[in-house]
């Protein structure tokens, strides 16, 4: 049996399956994990993509963001306003909507159930050798 | 990037320029505000390194991306969103052709849909004009001398083709209609999951 370093190490050397996959896995939830920044409050681009790098290592290209952040708005999960700012330049902030707070938590849901159910079923993957 | 010029203003604003054409066609009030929110994101990059230098924003032009690529994703992202709310083939091919003008891809997957709505339309115009054109409108085929096979679908104007046989009859219509449809429907299905992959091969940065 493998442990996860050996298979962290055979993923690195395999860029057809394990890369591929880890950058899947993180397009999927690159949704949620924009509303989940919003959670506390609204938050301009570059905050957003900021808070992403800090709080969960997801590095998003600058360029996706904001295409991304207007497709939030207009499916009607985020609304935006522009704020002054003290750098001399209005900022475009955006908030959840009581819809995009919705299909956050529901997503989260889905996620914690999902995770906590597989890491059930790769606990043994932990303790291996 | 390659600049001509060394003042930092200047160089936002060619790229901002750029941005702008070749986000023509989109609603004046979204690209206004697009324009508005990367001029402040570059800004602010540039700013954190203290003063506003050419090198701080070409840093920060090339974290964005070239114009076209960042237009290309505004684009489809518009086709999909309108997409939610309309599926008509005209404001697909609408979406389509402004991103064929920044992509090959674009290109490649407009020129797919447009043979994809063409010939739905054709099978559908097909079954419509039959109670007309009935002695000519229909799905006809043809043997030549080497005993090959040709098909056509005629929508019967012009007189009884020679040499020519009509095999459906009145079949053509419910078959064109539903032909018809199916391709029209299809195509849409295949445009915006083109427009949906390129997406999301665009989210992250790639490695």
């Amino acid at each position: 049996m493998q442990s996860i370093d050996d298979m962290k190490r055979a993923d690195r050397r395999d860029p057809e399956t394990g890369d591929k996959w880890e950058v899947q896995l993180r397009k999927g939830c690159l949704e949620l994990a924009i509303l989940a920044a919003l959670w506390d409050g609204k938050l301009y681009g570059l905050e957003i993509l900021r808070r992403l790098e800090s709080d969960s290592d997801l590095i998003v290209s600058e360029g996706t963001i904001y295409p991304l952040l207007s497709r939030l708005k207009a499916l009607g999960l985020v609304r935006s306003e522009w704020v002054e700012s003290d750098a001399g330049h209005p900022r475009k902030y955006y908030a959840l909507t009581p819809t995009g707070s919705d299909r956050a938590r529901e997503m989260a849901t889905i996620w914690l159930r999902f995770s906590s159910s597989m890491s059930k079923l790769l606990a043994p993957l932990r303790r291996a050798k | 990037m390659i600049s001509a010029t060394d003042d930092p203003q200047q160089l936002i604003e060619a790229y901002l320029v750029k941005l702008r054409t070749r986000l023509r066609g989109m609603n004046d009030e979204d690209v206004r505000e697009i324009v508005q929110e990367l001029r402040a994101h570059i800004t602010d990059k540039a700013n954190a390194s203290e003063e506003v230098t050419a090198a701080a924003v070409d840093s920060a032009l090339g974290a964005l991306g070239s114009p076209e690529e960042l237009a290309g994703q505004y684009l489809t992202d518009a086709l999909l969103s309108r997409a939610e709310i309309s599926q008509s083939p005209i404001r697909i091919l609408e979406g389509l052709f402004r991103w064929a003008t920044l992509s090959i891809a674009g290109f490649f997957v407009m020129l797919g849909s447009i043979v994809g709505y063409f010939l739905g339309i054709v099978f559908m115009l097909c079954a419509l004009l039959k109670p007309f054109h009935s002695q000519t409108t229909g799905l006809w085929i043809s043997r030549n001398s080497n005993n090959d096979l040709s098909f056509f679908i005629r929508l019967g104007f012009g007189g009884v083709p020679a040499n020519k046989q009509e095999v459906l009859g009145w079949w053509i219509v419910p078959i064109g209609l539903l032909v018809g449809c199916g391709l029209v429907m299809l195509t849409t299905r295949f445009a915006l999951w083109c427009a949906r992959r390129y997406r999301r091969s665009r989210a992250l940065p790639q490695g």
